[in-house]
Protein backbone atom coordinates (compact mmCIF):
# COMPACT_ATOMS: atom_id res chain seq x y z
CA UNK A 1 0.00 0.00 0.00
CA UNK A 2 1.30 3.49 -0.80
CA UNK A 3 1.61 6.14 1.90
CA UNK A 4 -1.23 8.10 0.34
CA UNK A 5 -3.48 5.05 0.35
CA UNK A 6 -2.85 4.73 4.10
CA UNK A 7 -3.74 8.41 4.55
CA UNK A 8 -6.99 7.82 2.67
CA UNK A 9 -7.72 4.72 4.72
CA UNK A 10 -7.06 6.60 7.97
CA UNK A 11 -9.60 9.23 6.87
CA UNK A 12 -12.15 6.85 5.35
CA UNK A 13 -15.74 7.57 6.30
CA UNK A 14 -16.48 3.87 6.81
CA UNK A 15 -13.73 3.62 9.38
CA UNK A 16 -14.93 3.12 12.96
CA UNK A 17 -15.03 6.39 14.89
CA UNK A 18 -14.56 6.97 18.62
CA UNK A 19 -18.16 6.22 19.60
CA UNK A 20 -18.10 2.98 17.57
CA UNK A 21 -15.22 1.81 19.73
CA UNK A 22 -16.35 3.29 23.05
CA UNK A 23 -19.81 1.64 22.84
CA UNK A 24 -18.13 -1.72 22.19
CA UNK A 25 -15.56 -1.29 24.97
CA UNK A 26 -18.13 -0.06 27.49
CA UNK A 27 -21.74 -0.82 26.54
CA UNK A 28 -22.98 1.16 29.57
CA UNK A 29 -21.22 4.34 28.36
CA UNK A 30 -22.83 7.55 29.64
CA UNK A 31 -21.86 10.70 27.78
CA UNK A 32 -21.05 13.83 29.80
CA UNK A 33 -21.22 17.24 28.22
CA UNK A 34 -19.82 20.72 28.46
CA UNK A 35 -16.77 22.72 29.51
CA UNK A 36 -18.66 24.47 32.38
CA UNK A 37 -17.58 27.81 30.93
CA UNK A 38 -19.61 28.44 27.82
CA UNK A 39 -20.19 25.50 25.51
CA UNK A 40 -20.15 21.83 24.64
CA UNK A 41 -17.88 20.86 21.76
CA UNK A 42 -19.46 18.03 19.74
CA UNK A 43 -16.13 17.28 18.02
CA UNK A 44 -14.97 15.72 21.30
CA UNK A 45 -17.05 13.16 23.14
CA UNK A 46 -16.43 12.31 26.76
CA UNK A 47 -18.08 10.17 29.36
CA UNK A 48 -17.87 7.29 31.75
CA UNK A 49 -18.31 3.57 31.18
CA UNK A 50 -17.46 0.28 32.85
CA UNK A 51 -14.40 -1.22 31.24
CA UNK A 52 -12.81 -4.39 32.63
CA UNK A 53 -14.95 -4.02 35.78
CA UNK A 54 -13.79 -0.50 36.47
CA UNK A 55 -15.35 2.90 35.88
CA UNK A 56 -13.27 4.54 33.17
CA UNK A 57 -13.32 7.96 31.54
CA UNK A 58 -13.47 7.76 27.76
CA UNK A 59 -12.57 10.71 25.59
CA UNK A 60 -12.46 10.78 21.82
CA UNK A 61 -12.55 13.00 18.78
CA UNK A 62 -15.80 12.28 16.97
CA UNK A 63 -16.38 12.59 13.25
CA UNK A 64 -19.70 12.24 11.47
CA UNK A 65 -20.70 10.04 8.51
CA UNK A 66 -23.57 11.87 6.81
CA UNK A 67 -22.99 15.43 5.69
CA UNK A 68 -25.34 16.64 8.42
CA UNK A 69 -23.42 14.69 11.06
CA UNK A 70 -20.08 15.83 9.76
CA UNK A 71 -21.13 19.45 10.00
CA UNK A 72 -22.51 18.89 13.51
CA UNK A 73 -19.24 17.22 14.58
CA UNK A 74 -17.19 19.82 12.71
CA UNK A 75 -15.24 17.00 11.00
CA UNK A 76 -13.73 16.10 14.36
CA UNK A 77 -11.94 19.44 14.63
CA UNK A 78 -12.10 20.78 18.16
CA UNK A 79 -12.68 24.35 19.27
CA UNK A 80 -11.09 25.73 22.47
CA UNK A 81 -14.18 24.61 24.41
CA UNK A 82 -13.39 21.00 23.51
CA UNK A 83 -9.97 21.09 25.18
CA UNK A 84 -11.51 22.76 28.23
CA UNK A 85 -14.19 20.04 28.37
CA UNK A 86 -11.54 17.31 28.06
CA UNK A 87 -9.52 18.72 30.95
CA UNK A 88 -12.61 19.28 33.07
CA UNK A 89 -13.44 15.60 32.63
CA UNK A 90 -9.83 14.57 33.24
CA UNK A 91 -9.86 16.38 36.60
CA UNK A 92 -13.21 14.69 37.30
CA UNK A 93 -11.60 11.29 36.60
CA UNK A 94 -8.61 12.14 38.81
CA UNK A 95 -10.97 13.08 41.67
CA UNK A 96 -12.56 9.62 41.59
CA UNK A 97 -9.48 7.64 40.57
CA UNK A 98 -10.95 6.60 37.20
CA UNK A 99 -8.38 5.63 34.55
CA UNK A 100 -8.62 7.50 31.24
CA UNK A 101 -8.78 6.19 27.68
CA UNK A 102 -8.32 8.83 24.98
CA UNK A 103 -9.04 8.08 21.32
CA UNK A 104 -7.46 10.37 18.75
CA UNK A 105 -9.04 10.98 15.37
CA UNK A 106 -8.78 14.53 14.10
CA UNK A 107 -7.41 16.38 11.07
CA UNK A 108 -6.35 19.08 13.57
CA UNK A 109 -7.82 21.79 15.74
CA UNK A 110 -10.38 23.96 13.95
CA UNK A 111 -8.61 26.53 11.73
CA UNK A 112 -11.28 29.20 11.92
CA UNK A 113 -11.63 32.79 13.08
CA UNK A 114 -13.94 31.95 16.00
CA UNK A 115 -11.47 29.43 17.41
CA UNK A 116 -8.73 32.05 17.20
CA UNK A 117 -10.89 34.67 18.92
CA UNK A 118 -11.60 32.30 21.80
CA UNK A 119 -7.96 31.34 22.29
CA UNK A 120 -7.39 28.00 20.55
CA UNK A 121 -3.59 28.27 20.88
CA UNK A 122 -3.72 28.86 24.63
CA UNK A 123 -6.42 26.19 25.07
CA UNK A 124 -4.17 23.57 23.43
CA UNK A 125 -1.09 24.83 25.28
CA UNK A 126 -2.86 24.62 28.62
CA UNK A 127 -4.33 21.20 27.85
CA UNK A 128 -0.93 19.76 26.91
CA UNK A 129 0.54 21.14 30.13
CA UNK A 130 -2.34 20.04 32.37
CA UNK A 131 -2.33 16.43 31.15
CA UNK A 132 0.95 16.11 33.04
CA UNK A 133 -0.85 16.99 36.29
CA UNK A 134 -3.58 14.34 36.01
CA UNK A 135 -2.85 11.75 38.69
CA UNK A 136 -4.61 8.73 37.12
CA UNK A 137 -3.38 6.37 34.36
CA UNK A 138 -3.98 7.55 30.79
CA UNK A 139 -3.71 5.38 27.69
CA UNK A 140 -4.26 7.02 24.30
CA UNK A 141 -4.79 5.44 20.91
CA UNK A 142 -4.63 7.04 17.49
CA UNK A 143 -7.53 5.36 15.69
CA UNK A 144 -7.58 7.39 12.45
CA UNK A 145 -6.02 10.78 11.94
CA UNK A 146 -3.57 12.16 14.48
CA UNK A 147 -3.35 15.70 13.16
CA UNK A 148 -0.96 18.20 14.69
CA UNK A 149 -1.45 20.10 17.94
CA UNK A 150 -5.15 19.29 17.77
CA UNK A 151 -4.25 15.62 18.28
CA UNK A 152 -1.44 16.14 20.79
CA UNK A 153 -3.84 18.23 22.88
CA UNK A 154 -5.61 14.90 23.54
CA UNK A 155 -2.51 12.73 23.27
CA UNK A 156 -0.39 13.33 26.36
CA UNK A 157 -0.66 9.93 28.02
CA UNK A 158 1.34 7.29 29.87
CA UNK A 159 1.15 5.00 26.86
CA UNK A 160 0.19 5.82 23.28
CA UNK A 161 -0.66 3.21 20.67
CA UNK A 162 -1.74 3.45 17.04
CA UNK A 163 -4.03 1.38 14.89
CA UNK A 164 -2.26 -0.07 11.87
CA UNK A 165 -3.88 2.19 9.27
CA UNK A 166 -3.83 5.38 11.28
CA UNK A 167 -1.49 8.34 10.84
CA UNK A 168 0.17 10.76 13.25
CA UNK A 169 1.72 13.93 11.93
CA UNK A 170 3.13 17.34 12.84
CA UNK A 171 0.64 18.79 10.33
CA UNK A 172 -1.81 17.35 7.82
CA UNK A 173 -0.13 16.56 4.50
CA UNK A 174 -2.11 19.43 2.95
CA UNK A 175 -0.94 21.91 5.59
CA UNK A 176 2.66 20.67 5.38
CA UNK A 177 2.61 21.07 1.58
CA UNK A 178 1.18 24.54 2.01
CA UNK A 179 3.92 25.44 4.48
CA UNK A 180 6.88 23.89 2.65
CA UNK A 181 5.88 24.54 -0.99
CA UNK A 182 3.06 27.08 -0.55
CA UNK A 183 1.04 24.62 -2.60
CA UNK A 184 -1.32 22.23 -0.85
CA UNK A 185 -1.81 20.13 -3.99
CA UNK A 186 1.59 18.55 -3.27
CA UNK A 187 0.04 16.66 -0.36
CA UNK A 188 1.13 13.22 -1.63
CA UNK A 189 4.80 14.21 -1.64
CA UNK A 190 4.40 15.84 1.76
CA UNK A 191 2.78 12.69 3.19
CA UNK A 192 5.73 10.63 1.96
CA UNK A 193 8.27 13.01 3.51
CA UNK A 194 6.50 13.36 6.85
CA UNK A 195 6.83 9.69 7.85
CA UNK A 196 3.36 9.66 9.34
CA UNK A 197 2.37 6.00 9.05
CA UNK A 198 2.07 3.84 12.16
CA UNK A 199 5.13 1.75 11.23
CA UNK A 200 7.28 4.86 10.85
CA UNK A 201 5.98 6.46 14.04
CA UNK A 202 6.61 3.35 16.15
CA UNK A 203 10.12 3.11 14.69
CA UNK A 204 10.80 6.66 15.94
CA UNK A 205 9.81 5.61 19.45
CA UNK A 206 6.88 8.03 19.62
CA UNK A 207 4.24 5.33 20.23
CA UNK A 208 4.54 2.04 22.08
CA UNK A 209 2.78 -0.28 19.67
CA UNK A 210 0.98 -0.66 16.37
CA UNK A 211 -2.28 -2.58 16.76
CA UNK A 212 -3.08 -4.90 13.86
CA UNK A 213 -6.41 -4.23 12.17
CA UNK A 214 -8.69 -6.95 10.79
CA UNK A 215 -7.75 -8.09 7.30
CA UNK A 216 -8.70 -5.35 4.86
CA UNK A 217 -8.68 -2.61 7.57
CA UNK A 218 -10.83 -1.68 10.57
CA UNK A 219 -13.73 -0.57 8.38
CA UNK A 220 -14.49 -4.16 7.31
CA UNK A 221 -15.16 -5.48 10.82
CA UNK A 222 -15.92 -3.04 13.63
CA UNK A 223 -16.25 -5.76 16.26
CA UNK A 224 -12.89 -7.32 15.46
CA UNK A 225 -11.22 -3.89 15.34
CA UNK A 226 -12.72 -2.97 18.70
CA UNK A 227 -11.60 -6.30 20.19
CA UNK A 228 -8.01 -5.76 19.03
CA UNK A 229 -8.03 -2.20 20.37
CA UNK A 230 -9.56 -3.32 23.67
CA UNK A 231 -6.92 -6.01 24.14
CA UNK A 232 -4.03 -3.62 23.50
CA UNK A 233 -5.45 -0.76 25.61
CA UNK A 234 -6.05 -3.06 28.56
CA UNK A 235 -2.63 -4.70 28.24
CA UNK A 236 -1.06 -1.23 28.65
CA UNK A 237 -3.54 0.01 31.23
CA UNK A 238 -3.23 -2.92 33.66
CA UNK A 239 0.35 -2.32 34.88
CA UNK A 240 -0.33 1.44 35.12
CA UNK A 241 -3.08 0.79 37.67
CA UNK A 242 -0.39 -0.54 40.03
CA UNK A 243 1.60 2.70 39.98
CA UNK A 244 1.30 5.46 42.57
CA UNK A 245 0.20 8.91 41.30
CA UNK A 246 3.69 10.33 41.77
CA UNK A 247 5.26 7.42 39.86
CA UNK A 248 2.74 7.88 37.06
CA UNK A 249 3.39 11.57 36.73
CA UNK A 250 7.18 11.21 36.89
CA UNK A 251 7.12 8.51 34.20
CA UNK A 252 4.77 10.56 32.05
CA UNK A 253 7.16 13.50 32.29
CA UNK A 254 10.11 11.29 31.37
CA UNK A 255 8.21 9.67 28.49
CA UNK A 256 7.84 13.01 26.72
CA UNK A 257 11.06 14.57 28.01
CA UNK A 258 13.13 11.85 26.36
CA UNK A 259 10.73 10.90 23.56
CA UNK A 260 13.37 11.85 21.00
CA UNK A 261 16.16 9.91 22.71
CA UNK A 262 16.35 7.41 19.85
CA UNK A 263 17.50 10.15 17.52
CA UNK A 264 19.46 11.98 20.18
CA UNK A 265 21.58 8.87 20.59
CA UNK A 266 22.90 9.40 17.07
CA UNK A 267 26.30 11.05 16.69
CA UNK A 268 25.25 14.36 15.09
CA UNK A 269 23.19 15.27 18.08
CA UNK A 270 24.97 16.99 20.92
CA UNK A 271 25.68 15.66 24.38
CA UNK A 272 22.61 14.63 26.31
CA UNK A 273 23.80 16.24 29.52
CA UNK A 274 26.65 18.64 30.02
CA UNK B 1 5.64 54.73 32.14
CA UNK B 2 6.85 55.59 35.59
CA UNK B 3 8.64 52.28 35.66
CA UNK B 4 10.99 53.54 32.97
CA UNK B 5 12.20 56.42 35.08
CA UNK B 6 12.67 54.26 38.14
CA UNK B 7 14.77 51.85 36.17
CA UNK B 8 16.64 54.40 34.13
CA UNK B 9 19.97 53.19 35.47
CA UNK B 10 19.23 49.59 34.61
CA UNK B 11 18.35 50.60 31.08
CA UNK B 12 21.70 52.30 30.79
CA UNK B 13 23.69 49.18 31.58
CA UNK B 14 22.34 47.37 28.53
CA UNK B 15 25.03 45.77 26.41
CA UNK B 16 26.03 48.67 24.13
CA UNK B 17 25.42 48.94 20.39
CA UNK B 18 23.13 46.37 18.86
CA UNK B 19 24.35 44.25 15.94
CA UNK B 20 23.47 45.45 12.42
CA UNK B 21 20.49 43.77 10.79
CA UNK B 22 19.38 43.62 7.19
CA UNK B 23 16.85 46.37 6.61
CA UNK B 24 14.58 47.36 3.74
CA UNK B 25 15.16 50.84 2.33
CA UNK B 26 11.75 52.01 3.50
CA UNK B 27 9.75 51.31 6.63
CA UNK B 28 7.02 48.70 5.97
CA UNK B 29 4.87 50.54 8.52
CA UNK B 30 4.89 54.10 7.18
CA UNK B 31 7.09 54.09 4.08
CA UNK B 32 9.68 56.66 5.18
CA UNK B 33 13.29 56.15 4.18
CA UNK B 34 15.21 54.42 6.92
CA UNK B 35 18.41 55.66 8.50
CA UNK B 36 20.11 52.50 9.77
CA UNK B 37 22.12 53.97 12.66
CA UNK B 38 19.22 56.01 13.97
CA UNK B 39 16.96 52.96 13.83
CA UNK B 40 19.52 50.80 15.56
CA UNK B 41 19.92 53.36 18.34
CA UNK B 42 16.14 53.14 18.79
CA UNK B 43 16.26 49.32 19.21
CA UNK B 44 15.01 48.83 15.64
CA UNK B 45 11.72 50.58 16.22
CA UNK B 46 10.73 53.08 13.50
CA UNK B 47 11.11 56.59 14.87
CA UNK B 48 8.26 57.83 12.71
CA UNK B 49 5.52 55.19 13.12
CA UNK B 50 6.71 52.81 15.83
CA UNK B 51 6.93 49.78 13.52
CA UNK B 52 8.84 47.04 15.33
CA UNK B 53 11.34 45.29 13.06
CA UNK B 54 11.91 41.57 13.50
CA UNK B 55 15.15 40.79 15.32
CA UNK B 56 17.35 37.70 15.35
CA UNK B 57 18.44 35.89 18.49
CA UNK B 58 21.82 37.69 18.55
CA UNK B 59 20.10 41.09 18.71
CA UNK B 60 17.60 39.97 21.35
CA UNK B 61 20.36 38.59 23.54
CA UNK B 62 22.20 41.89 23.38
CA UNK B 63 18.98 43.80 23.94
CA UNK B 64 18.08 41.87 27.10
CA UNK B 65 21.36 40.89 28.74
CA UNK B 66 23.53 43.24 30.78
CA UNK B 67 26.83 43.83 28.97
CA UNK B 68 29.19 40.88 29.30
CA UNK B 69 26.77 38.76 31.33
CA UNK B 70 25.55 36.38 28.59
CA UNK B 71 26.65 32.79 28.95
CA UNK B 72 25.24 30.62 26.21
CA UNK B 73 24.45 26.98 26.96
CA UNK B 74 24.20 23.90 24.81
CA UNK B 75 25.21 25.79 21.67
CA UNK B 76 26.79 22.59 20.34
CA UNK B 77 23.54 20.63 20.21
CA UNK B 78 22.83 20.22 16.51
CA UNK B 79 19.97 19.36 14.19
CA UNK B 80 20.30 16.62 11.67
CA UNK B 81 18.06 15.06 9.08
CA UNK B 82 15.92 12.42 10.74
CA UNK B 83 13.34 11.78 8.08
CA UNK B 84 15.56 11.80 5.04
CA UNK B 85 13.81 14.97 3.90
CA UNK B 86 14.83 15.75 0.33
CA UNK B 87 12.28 18.05 -1.31
CA UNK B 88 12.33 20.86 -2.26
CA UNK B 89 15.80 20.85 -0.70
CA UNK B 90 17.71 18.40 1.47
CA UNK B 91 16.99 19.32 5.08
CA UNK B 92 20.57 18.54 6.10
CA UNK B 93 21.78 21.07 3.53
CA UNK B 94 19.31 23.71 4.75
CA UNK B 95 20.56 23.33 8.31
CA UNK B 96 24.24 23.32 7.36
CA UNK B 97 23.89 26.44 5.19
CA UNK B 98 22.22 28.33 8.04
CA UNK B 99 24.90 27.24 10.48
CA UNK B 100 27.58 28.49 8.07
CA UNK B 101 25.73 31.81 7.89
CA UNK B 102 26.27 32.13 11.63
CA UNK B 103 22.81 31.21 12.89
CA UNK B 104 22.63 28.54 15.57
CA UNK B 105 19.22 26.90 15.46
CA UNK B 106 15.77 28.35 16.04
CA UNK B 107 16.27 28.71 19.79
CA UNK B 108 19.32 29.88 21.70
CA UNK B 109 19.44 29.81 25.45
CA UNK B 110 21.68 30.68 28.35
CA UNK B 111 22.03 32.66 31.52
CA UNK B 112 22.63 36.38 31.97
CA UNK B 113 21.71 39.21 34.24
CA UNK B 114 19.05 41.81 33.50
CA UNK B 115 19.51 44.97 35.55
CA UNK B 116 21.84 42.96 37.76
CA UNK B 117 19.40 40.12 38.41
CA UNK B 118 20.16 36.61 37.13
CA UNK B 119 17.74 35.15 34.58
CA UNK B 120 17.49 32.26 32.18
CA UNK B 121 16.96 33.69 28.72
CA UNK B 122 15.76 31.80 25.64
CA UNK B 123 15.14 33.49 22.33
CA UNK B 124 13.74 32.13 19.11
CA UNK B 125 15.43 33.09 15.84
CA UNK B 126 12.96 33.51 12.99
CA UNK B 127 15.85 33.42 10.51
CA UNK B 128 16.47 29.73 11.20
CA UNK B 129 13.80 27.79 9.25
CA UNK B 130 11.16 30.30 10.35
CA UNK B 131 12.06 29.97 14.01
CA UNK B 132 10.47 26.55 13.98
CA UNK B 133 10.35 24.39 17.07
CA UNK B 134 12.72 21.49 16.43
CA UNK B 135 14.21 18.76 18.58
CA UNK B 136 17.25 20.94 19.29
CA UNK B 137 15.06 23.94 20.10
CA UNK B 138 12.88 21.84 22.40
CA UNK B 139 15.91 20.30 24.05
CA UNK B 140 17.52 23.69 24.75
CA UNK B 141 14.24 25.06 26.11
CA UNK B 142 13.52 22.06 28.33
CA UNK B 143 17.05 21.91 29.73
CA UNK B 144 16.98 25.61 30.56
CA UNK B 145 13.59 25.33 32.24
CA UNK B 146 14.77 22.35 34.27
CA UNK B 147 17.79 24.36 35.41
CA UNK B 148 15.55 27.34 36.24
CA UNK B 149 13.35 24.95 38.23
CA UNK B 150 16.22 23.57 40.28
CA UNK B 151 17.87 26.95 40.90
CA UNK B 152 14.76 29.15 41.18
CA UNK B 153 16.12 31.63 38.62
CA UNK B 154 13.35 33.45 36.66
CA UNK B 155 12.83 32.35 33.05
CA UNK B 156 12.43 34.84 30.19
CA UNK B 157 11.40 33.75 26.70
CA UNK B 158 11.37 35.79 23.50
CA UNK B 159 9.37 34.04 20.80
CA UNK B 160 9.30 34.54 17.01
CA UNK B 161 8.26 31.34 15.35
CA UNK B 162 6.14 29.81 12.63
CA UNK B 163 5.37 26.75 14.77
CA UNK B 164 6.69 23.21 14.74
CA UNK B 165 9.29 22.25 12.11
CA UNK B 166 7.77 20.17 9.30
CA UNK B 167 11.11 18.61 8.38
CA UNK B 168 11.34 16.87 11.76
CA UNK B 169 7.86 15.40 11.50
CA UNK B 170 6.01 14.09 14.52
CA UNK B 171 9.14 14.40 16.66
CA UNK B 172 8.88 18.19 16.24
CA UNK B 173 5.26 17.96 17.38
CA UNK B 174 6.37 16.05 20.48
CA UNK B 175 8.47 19.06 21.51
CA UNK B 176 5.23 20.83 22.48
CA UNK B 177 4.66 18.20 25.15
CA UNK B 178 8.30 18.20 26.19
CA UNK B 179 8.49 21.96 26.77
CA UNK B 180 5.01 22.28 28.29
CA UNK B 181 5.86 19.58 30.81
CA UNK B 182 8.93 21.62 31.72
CA UNK B 183 6.80 24.77 32.11
CA UNK B 184 4.65 22.73 34.50
CA UNK B 185 7.77 21.95 36.56
CA UNK B 186 8.57 25.67 36.80
CA UNK B 187 4.99 26.33 37.92
CA UNK B 188 5.21 23.67 40.62
CA UNK B 189 8.50 25.15 41.85
CA UNK B 190 7.20 28.74 41.83
CA UNK B 191 9.68 29.97 39.23
CA UNK B 192 8.53 33.20 37.53
CA UNK B 193 8.17 32.84 33.76
CA UNK B 194 7.88 35.96 31.58
CA UNK B 195 6.96 35.30 27.97
CA UNK B 196 7.58 37.99 25.35
CA UNK B 197 5.73 37.39 22.10
CA UNK B 198 7.15 39.07 19.02
CA UNK B 199 6.23 39.06 15.36
CA UNK B 200 5.29 36.37 14.38
CA UNK B 201 4.34 33.72 16.94
CA UNK B 202 2.16 30.97 15.49
CA UNK B 203 1.27 27.30 15.41
CA UNK B 204 2.94 24.90 17.79
CA UNK B 205 4.93 27.65 19.49
CA UNK B 206 1.80 29.66 20.32
CA UNK B 207 0.07 26.40 21.28
CA UNK B 208 2.81 25.55 23.73
CA UNK B 209 5.20 27.59 25.82
CA UNK B 210 4.70 31.08 24.33
CA UNK B 211 1.22 31.59 25.79
CA UNK B 212 1.94 29.84 29.10
CA UNK B 213 3.92 32.63 30.73
CA UNK B 214 2.99 33.82 34.20
CA UNK B 215 2.93 37.13 32.40
CA UNK B 216 2.53 37.26 28.62
CA UNK B 217 3.90 40.43 27.04
CA UNK B 218 3.41 41.15 23.33
CA UNK B 219 5.21 43.65 21.13
CA UNK B 220 2.97 46.19 19.38
CA UNK B 221 1.66 44.97 16.04
CA UNK B 222 3.06 41.45 16.44
CA UNK B 223 1.01 38.76 14.67
CA UNK B 224 0.10 36.04 17.18
CA UNK B 225 -2.22 33.10 16.63
CA UNK B 226 -2.57 29.39 16.04
CA UNK B 227 -3.51 29.05 12.37
CA UNK B 228 -2.02 31.57 9.95
CA UNK B 229 -4.42 33.92 8.10
CA UNK B 230 -3.69 32.30 4.70
CA UNK B 231 -4.72 28.87 5.96
CA UNK B 232 -7.83 30.23 7.73
CA UNK B 233 -8.96 31.84 4.47
CA UNK B 234 -8.28 28.63 2.53
CA UNK B 235 -10.14 26.51 5.06
CA UNK B 236 -13.16 28.68 5.83
CA UNK B 237 -13.42 31.20 2.95
CA UNK B 238 -13.89 33.84 5.64
CA UNK B 239 -12.74 37.41 5.30
CA UNK B 240 -10.64 38.35 8.27
CA UNK B 241 -11.02 41.82 9.78
CA UNK B 242 -8.10 44.26 9.88
CA UNK B 243 -5.92 43.68 12.92
CA UNK B 244 -7.01 40.04 13.22
CA UNK B 245 -4.44 38.13 15.33
CA UNK B 246 -2.47 41.28 16.15
CA UNK B 247 -0.98 41.74 19.62
CA UNK B 248 -3.76 44.25 20.32
CA UNK B 249 -6.38 41.68 19.19
CA UNK B 250 -4.87 39.11 21.56
CA UNK B 251 -4.94 41.66 24.39
CA UNK B 252 -8.62 42.33 23.70
CA UNK B 253 -9.30 38.57 23.65
CA UNK B 254 -7.59 37.92 26.95
CA UNK B 255 -4.53 36.04 25.69
CA UNK B 256 -1.79 38.46 26.71
CA UNK B 257 -1.42 40.65 29.78
CA UNK B 258 -0.06 43.67 27.99
CA UNK B 259 1.28 45.13 24.78
CA UNK B 260 4.58 46.85 25.48
CA UNK B 261 6.82 48.81 23.09
CA UNK B 262 10.32 47.37 22.76
CA UNK B 263 11.97 50.44 24.31
CA UNK B 264 10.03 49.89 27.53
CA UNK B 265 10.59 46.16 27.71
CA UNK B 266 13.86 46.09 29.61
CA UNK B 267 12.80 48.54 32.32
CA UNK B 268 9.52 46.65 32.67
CA UNK B 269 11.33 43.34 33.09
CA UNK B 270 13.76 44.91 35.54
CA UNK B 271 10.78 46.00 37.60
CA UNK B 272 9.01 42.64 37.33
CA UNK B 273 12.15 40.79 38.42
CA UNK B 274 12.12 43.00 41.50
CA UNK B 275 8.46 42.18 42.17
CA UNK B 276 8.82 38.41 41.61
CA UNK B 277 12.05 37.69 43.47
Amino acid sequence: MSVWEIVELARHQDRPYSLDYIRRLAPDFIELHGDRLSADDPALVGGIGTWHDRTTLFLGHQKGRSLKERVARNWGMMHPEGYRKALRLAHHAAKFGFPIVSLIDTPGAYPGAGAEERGIAAAIARAIMEWFEISVPIVAAVIGEGGSGGALGMGVADRVIMLENSIYSVASPEAAASIVWRDNSRKVEAAEQLQLTSREIVAMGVVEEVVREPHGSASTDYDAAAKALDEALWRYMQPLLEQTPSQLMQHRYDRFRYIDSLVQAEPHFGPKID
Amino acid sequence: MAIIERHHEEVAIQGGELPQILLPTNCPGCGIGLAGDELRANNYVCINCGHHFRLGADVWIQLMADGGSWQERWADVRSHDLLNWTVPKRYQETVETLLEEGLNEAVRTGTCTLAGRPIWLATFDFGFVGGTLSIVAGERLARGMEQATSTGVPYVLVSASGGARMQEGVLALMQLAKVNAAVGKMNAAGVPYFSILTDPTFGGTAASLALLGDINIAEPGAAIGFTGPRVIKQATYADLPAGFQSAEFQLAHGQVDMVVPRNELRPLLAHLLEMYP
